[in-house]
């Protein structure tokens, strides 16, 4: 199967290399043969989401044009999935253009919503030992509708042990610009957020969005909590070797 | 018949910003593409559903008995000396007279039927009175609901300003929801032209939770609800 | 009162309310437990997304005939001796209001609880004539006993207000000296409103749904203080938004259903009334029925995107989810209407003018929309409001360099990438503390960021296609 990867922003130009790095690992070891378009660049979340229509046009048709010719398109993030679902709406007034959109849509998957409803797969054979709990991101849960996929995987990690976490449903805060322009705000809700962490007793928080996990990671390491925080793409390609 | 004002620029204006004509008639309800109402208790039996209606009873603070027609007379006189009741105040309806409650009711020290005529008097003696009985004309199983349609007799105040209210339920008006009164209420408009000018959904007593989000049972309405159940009514 | 109910800048609203302490474990607590029964009761049903596209259905459908069932509607009432007044503006309606209390020489008016007349400050109108107006709503009271205190939140107006406080307010305004336990609270209020609703001369209530077959008007509450206000004095008026109504009783029933599913866990609340107007006066009923249908600003709302915001039943679903309410309160959105439906709803009432923060003070969690019984798409009409804000009120010009930046950068792949790789060394610079330019201060000032230490995933890419191809060569 032939896939192209869609790396994020966050994860190409602000995260260090390890979830970009397991991506591909998990998606090789499945099977999948990998390909990293060079050319793009950002879903276009930021403009979207602060109302600038015009400018996401903009990187949605580069976007679109980028991946014009994968076969499949698949990203770690439930939020920048979403957002190319979001596509065709910027369209509305141009036919051609919104269907390429749908085109891209009807094939780009969130990594974990690949893996369990594209290639079947629902234990990938990874070992991570410890008790870890899951933040299920707000786009990907309530907006592309992925809820059961990264649970049923984390579930078949063998030595890892999964405590729910309680307000599971709740934003975390980030929202993109809303965590800076209202931040205090935002503070509050990523507070509450890394307390129900810790209400977990779980060594390891683990989530499907670099957003979300930038945002509770940061704010746990500023507030000193010994709470280590990873994708999933990072556990799901832990094997023995790594952590023994 | 009454007035109305200004209905034409206002409803004009509607359309104008609906961005079409005036619509004034020929508008039909669609038939919906969905309904789950009608599905909730589909299918259940009376008895069914007098289980369902008992159990709901539990969740809005009502106590329940189940009687005969028969014995209906001796369960409301029990009830009645349950709840203290010297005083009490029921609905002008001959379903009062045929199950021969009214032995019962007189021989409390005050109870008066609802009349229509003196209007300050009978509120001033339902205000006082410690019970207020009706009879429901449909009772929904899934809420725990006696519908009361008003009607001369049928004064509002006596399932609202005593402390207690009782309910005296025929089993054969239970029905599994809202809906299924609903339809006959919409029935009614078909076919009479007109609905009651008063038509009140209770389930249990009155109750609040604006203090601090708890549960206040009987704030301005009664403060206890009790149902009797006629199971071959 | 009318919709807006501060002057005060939105950041200082917001601060005062992530300060206090009492308003937010009262709002989280009841958010939860609203929230718990709400889910319990709707997953009871089995079948809630389909009674939220049937309700959805419902509400579309009047709102594209709102004309036809509000003119079925005032025809129905009226065929039955009711009085029916359409109010373009909320002078108007408070105008009208103020003539029948002054046609029946009315000293005291008691009230049911109601957002239309908040919103076109009826109680100061009615005070003018020298009319007493008396909350009848156990929360609505408290906040009229406490110098009139606006509520903060459309469902539990007092939620941000103690026992204690309320002790308080009930001793200083009546006199109250018994102890604060709710009970014993709340059987106070029953003692002293029961004297209201007896002397009163005008009963006012909202309306939850008119219904158009018959010219009803229905009434939700737990209290039964709308049956009080009803069913007691001689003048009955009930004030209405102009799009809550649905077709027949039948529409009545899956909306009410709804209403009381999702604002308080309920089946049916304790009390559901339909009142009509009735010229027979064998009844009990009010000898007048006066109802007023307010428009003030709804119908410029029509037949444009956020038409669906007309949908909304006032169940405040969405308030209880929303995660921004949780942590500032309803006060902080200075506005009658909070939550993610009062973010929608007040600019398009009141104008953006001093509403521009409200369509940004949320994170888009979509919590709102998926809570909404009648599916309004709520996060989307935010998104809307700040297109709008962005295109025709100008958004900041800062922020729109910066965005006309980005998109510029993010459509042409090779800048992205310089872009992309300048930024890395600058993050590890403002990973710290309260550093670097604008909004990564913003960010750093709460949180770290990520340190990526030349470690970028297109390097290692490139890097590991190269070693492949040249062990392929090889």
């Amino acid at each position: 199967m032939n896939v192209s990867l869609f790396i994020t922003c966050l994860a190409d130009a602000v995260y260090p290399s390890s979830v970009g790095r397991s991506t591909v690992e998990l998606l090789e070891r499945l099977g999948c043969n990998v390909s990293f378009p060079r050319n793009q660049t950002c879903c276009g979340q930021p403009a979207f989401n602060s109302g600038y229509q015009k400018e996401t046009q903009k990187v949605a048709r580069h976007m679109i044009t980028t991946f014009e010719d994968a076969e499949w398109v698949v990203t770690p993030s439930g939020s920048c999935a979403t957002m190319v679902q979001e596509y065709k709406k910027l369209f509305s007034d141009d036919e051609k253009w919104q269907k390429k959109a749908e085109e891209l849509a009807s094939k780009t998957y969130e990594l974990t919503q690949f893996i369990v409803d594209v290639l079947g797969v629902e234990n990938v054979g990874a070992e991570f030992h410890g008790t870890v709990t899951y933040h299920s991101s707000c786009h990907m849960t309530r907006l592309l509708g992925v809820k059961e996929a990264p649970v049923r995987l984390l579930e078949n990690v063998s030595g890892l042990t999964l405590t729910e976490l309680p307000f599971k449903e709740h934003c975390c805060g980030f929202g993109g610009t809303f965590a800076v322009k209202m931040m205090p705000i935002s503070q509050q809700m990523v507070d509450e957020k890394v307390q129900h962490i810790e209400e977990t007793k779980a060594a390891c928080l683990v989530g499907s969005d670099l957003g979300c996990l930038m945002n509770i990671g940061g704010r746990i390491e500023r507030t000193g909590r010994p709470v280590e925080v990873r994708h999933i793409a990072e556990i799901l390609n832990s094997r023995k070797e790594v952590h023994t | 018949m009454g007035k109305i004002h200004n209905k034409e620029t206002f409803l004009s204006n509607i359309a104008g910003n609906l961005g079409r004509e005036r619509r004034t008639e020929g508008v039909e309800r669609p038939v919906w593409k969905k309904q789950p109402q009608q599905e909730v208790f589909a299918g259940a039996s009376p008895v069914e559903l007098q289980e369902i209606l008992i159990k709901q009873c539990e969740t809005i603070h009502t106590s329940v008995d189940t009687t005969t027609a028969a014995d209906l007379p001796e369960t409301l006189h029990q009830v009645l000396q349950q709840f203290g009741a010297s005083s009490a105040v029921y609905w002008q309806d001959e379903r009062f007279h045929s199950f021969s409650l009214e032995p019962v009711l007189d021989s409390l020290p005050e109870s008066m039927a609802w009349s229509d005529n003196d209007r300050e008097e009978m509120t001033a003696f339902a205000e006082r009175a410690k019970v207020g009985i009706t009879f429901s004309d449909i009772t929904l199983a899934e809420s725990g609901t006696v519908v009361l349609f008003s009607a001369p007799g049928k004064g509002r105040a006596v399932s609202l300003l005593p402390e207690v209210h009782i309910a005296l339920i025929p089993r054969s008006t239970i029905v599994a929801r809202m809906t299924q009164a609903a339809e006959v209420i919409h029935q009614m408009r078909e076919e009479q032209g007109k609905v009651p000018s008063c038509v009140n959904f209770i389930s249990g007593p009155s109750n609040s939770a604006d203090i601090e989000m708890r549960l206040l049972v009987g704030v301005h309405g009664p403060v206890s609800a009790h149902y009797i159940i006629i199971e071959d009514a | 009162m009318s919709i807006r109910i501060s002057n005060e800048p939105f950041d200082k609203r917001v601060e005062k309310g992530i300060n206090d302490e009492f308003m937010r474990s009262a709002v989280s607590g009841a958010q939860d437990r609203l929230e718990g029964r709400k889910s319990d009761s709707t997953a009871e049903l089995g079948t809630w997304e389909d009674w939220r596209d049937h309700a959805e259905e419902i509400r579309q459908h009047t709102l594209d005939n709102l004309d036809f069932y509000l003119q079925q509607f005032a025809e129905n009432a009226a065929a039955q001796g009711g009085h029916v007044f359409f109010a373009e503006t909320k002078e108007e309606a408070n105008e009208y209001i103020q003539s029948v209390i002054k046609k029946k020489e009315a000293k005291k008016v008691v009230k049911a609880k109601s957002m239309v007349t908040e919103e076109i400050g009826m109680n100061e109108a009615i005070r003018e004539l020298d009319c007493e107006v008396i909350e009848s709503d156990l929360g609505e009271w408290i906040l009229q006993l406490d110098d009139h205190d606006p509520p903060s939140h459309i469902v539990v107006p007092a939620l941000h207000k103690n026992k204690d406080q309320i002790r308080e307010t009930f001793h200083k305004k009546r006199g109250y000296s018994q102890s604060s336990d709710p009970q014993e609270l709340g059987r106070f209020a029953r003692e002293q409103l029961r004297k209201e609703f007896l002397s009163a001369d005008v009963g006012i209530t909202g309306c939850n749904f008119a219904v158009a077959e018959s010219g009803s008007v229905s009434l939700v509450t737990n209290e039964g203080n709308a049956r009080m206000v009803t069913a007691l004095p001689k003048t009955q008026i009930s004030v209405m938004g102009m799009e809550r109504i649905v077709p027949t009783w039948e529409e009545l029933d899956v909306l009410v259903s709804m209403l009381c599913r999702s604002a308080v866990g309920q089946k049916l609340t304790s009390y559901i009334t339909g009142l009509t107007p009735s010229e027979a006066d064998d009844e009990h009923a009010p000898e007048e029925f006066h109802i007023v249908i307010v428009d003030n600003g709804r119908s410029k709302i029509l037949g444009t995107k956020y038409q669906s915001a007309l949908q909304c039943i006032r169940c405040a679903a969405c308030i209880n989810v929303c995660p921004v309410y949780r942590h500032v309160g309803g006060h902080s959105y200075g506005s009658i209407y909070p939550g993610p439906i009062g973010a929608v709803l007040t600019p398009l009432l009141e104008g953006y003018e001093n509403n521009k923060e409200l369509p940004f003070a949320s994170s888009l969690c979509a919590a709102c929309t998926d809570a909404c019984p009648v599916k309004i798409p709520l996060h989307e009409l935010l998104l809307e409001h700040r297109r709008d804000i962005v295109e025709h009120e100008g958004g900041g010009f800062s922020e729109k360099m910066a965005m006309q930046g980005f998109a510029y950068a993010a459509s042409h792949p090779k800048l992205f990438e310089f872009g992309s790789r300048s930024a890395s060394p600058i993050v590890d610079r403002f990973s710290e503390k309260e550093s670097g330019p604008g909004p990564v201060k913003l960010w750093t000032k709460i949180r770290t960021l990520p340190s990526q230490k030349d470690d970028r995933f297109r390097d290692w890419f490139a890097e590991r296609e190269r070693r492949k191809n040249d062990g392929e060569n090889s």
